[in-house]
């Protein structure tokens, strides 16, 4: 027996569902191949794993607690959702962003970002005003 | 009483008859939501989901397959949807995963007081190297793993609950089995790899101990 048989075969094996003969090739393979013995032991490892997530089981009281919630989903009328209400949603969410984004421009436009200004005209704040004092200061002399 | 009585009578609006369907069929739903889910917690919630869901149409329910069709057609719907959801963005995935390491959400199979510390991580180990596995197949191959192996399912019956033949059924199983045996064997080569590393290493402090 070749590995691609083998590997072929492994479910079945597993399964127990093999031919005795077949079952006896598949053994005899299993020994002698580490790669397929390995193979073999990954998905019997595999299948242990499995097998411990489906001995979860759900806690006693979840029939209570689906009753309940049924209870209470049929009291606020969850059950049976008016078309209305359907396009009454979709609607109101699509005119509180237009909302949000309308008043985001208004507000943007009340803004308006302060200009640096000059707190004196170019040509004054061009002169030096050292030199004048200096001047100043000769002419006093 | 069959299914189909009980539903007669709960569509004339005896609710409580409703009882008698979630006892009988909550472990099955329990089972397909363990299957794609992984979490008793996340399990326990959507199985809560689906019978709502399933209570709200049941005047949908025609009778053309079985109610437990009917409820595991319902049932695989709303654990693909929630996987999707769960898988939907990297950003929410990561946030969702420091959550829930944070509450040590992260639910393996139950241990026994027997098990040592060791087998104990080996064994969580592996069941996070599986799941992983699982989930990286695609949706209809993964659907047809967790229907013929959590649920042990015929091929017939899948099929009727994916509507579709028996012997698309068969492929899709072949392939999805071929698919996780490599998957699994790449996942195990590394867990592996990763394992020997952390010998090494305890191996090493060890040595400086003594």
């Amino acid at each position: 027996m070749n590995c691609q048989l083998c590997q072929k075969k492994l479910d079945a094996y597993r399964e127990g569902i093999l031919s005795d003969d077949m079952r006896t090739q598949v053994k005899a393979h299993l020994k002698l191949c580490a790669e397929c013995g390995e193979s073999y032991r990954i998905q019997l490892l595999a299948d242990s794993v499995v097998n411990d997530e489906k001995m979860i089981i759900p806690d006693n009281d979840l029939t209570s607690r689906i009753m309940a919630r049924l209870e209470n989903s049929t009291e606020t009328g969850y059950r049976n959702i008016s078309p209305f209400r359907k396009v009454l949603k979709p609607a109101l969410i699509i005119t509180s962003l237009a909302a949000a984004i309308f008043a985001g421009v208004l507000i943007g436009n009340i803004y308006k970002p302060s200009v640096r200004e000059l707190s004196q005209p170019l040509e004054l704040a061009l002169i030096d005003d050292v030199a004048i004092e200096s001047v100043d200061i000769l002419s006093n002399q | 009483m069959t299914d189909s009585e009980v539903i007669i009578k709960i569509l004339s609006g005896d609710r409580d008859k409703f009882r008698v369907l979630v006892e009988k069929y909550q472990s099955m739903v329990f089972r397909t939501c363990i299957g794609f889910l992984h979490d008793k917690d996340d399990a326990d919630d959507l199985t809560q989901d689906i019978f709502l869901q399933a209570y709200q149409s049941l005047n949908g329910f025609k009778g053309e397959a079985s109610f437990s069709t009917w409820l595991y057609r319902i049932a695989v719907n709303a654990s693909l949807n929630k996987v999707r959801k769960k898988t939907g963005h990297p950003v929410f995935q990561r946030i969702d995963s420091f959550l829930q390491s944070a509450k040590g959400k992260e639910v393996f199979p139950p241990v026994s007081d027997t098990d040592n510390p060791e087998s104990i991580l080996i064994r969580q180990e592996n069941s996070k190297w599986v799941q992983n596995a699982l989930d990286s197949l695609p949706e209809n191959q993964r659907t047809a793993i967790v229907l013929s192996k959590y649920d042990d399912l015929s091929q017939k019956e899948i099929a009727d609950i994916l509507n579709t033949t028996e012997g698309a059924i068969e492929a899709l199983i072949q392939r999805a089995k071929a698919n996780l045996r490599v998957k699994l064997s790449y996942s195990y080569k590394k867990i592996k790899k990763h394992r020997r590393k952390n010998i090494s290493f305890v191996s090493n402090h060890k040595n400086e101990l003594k």
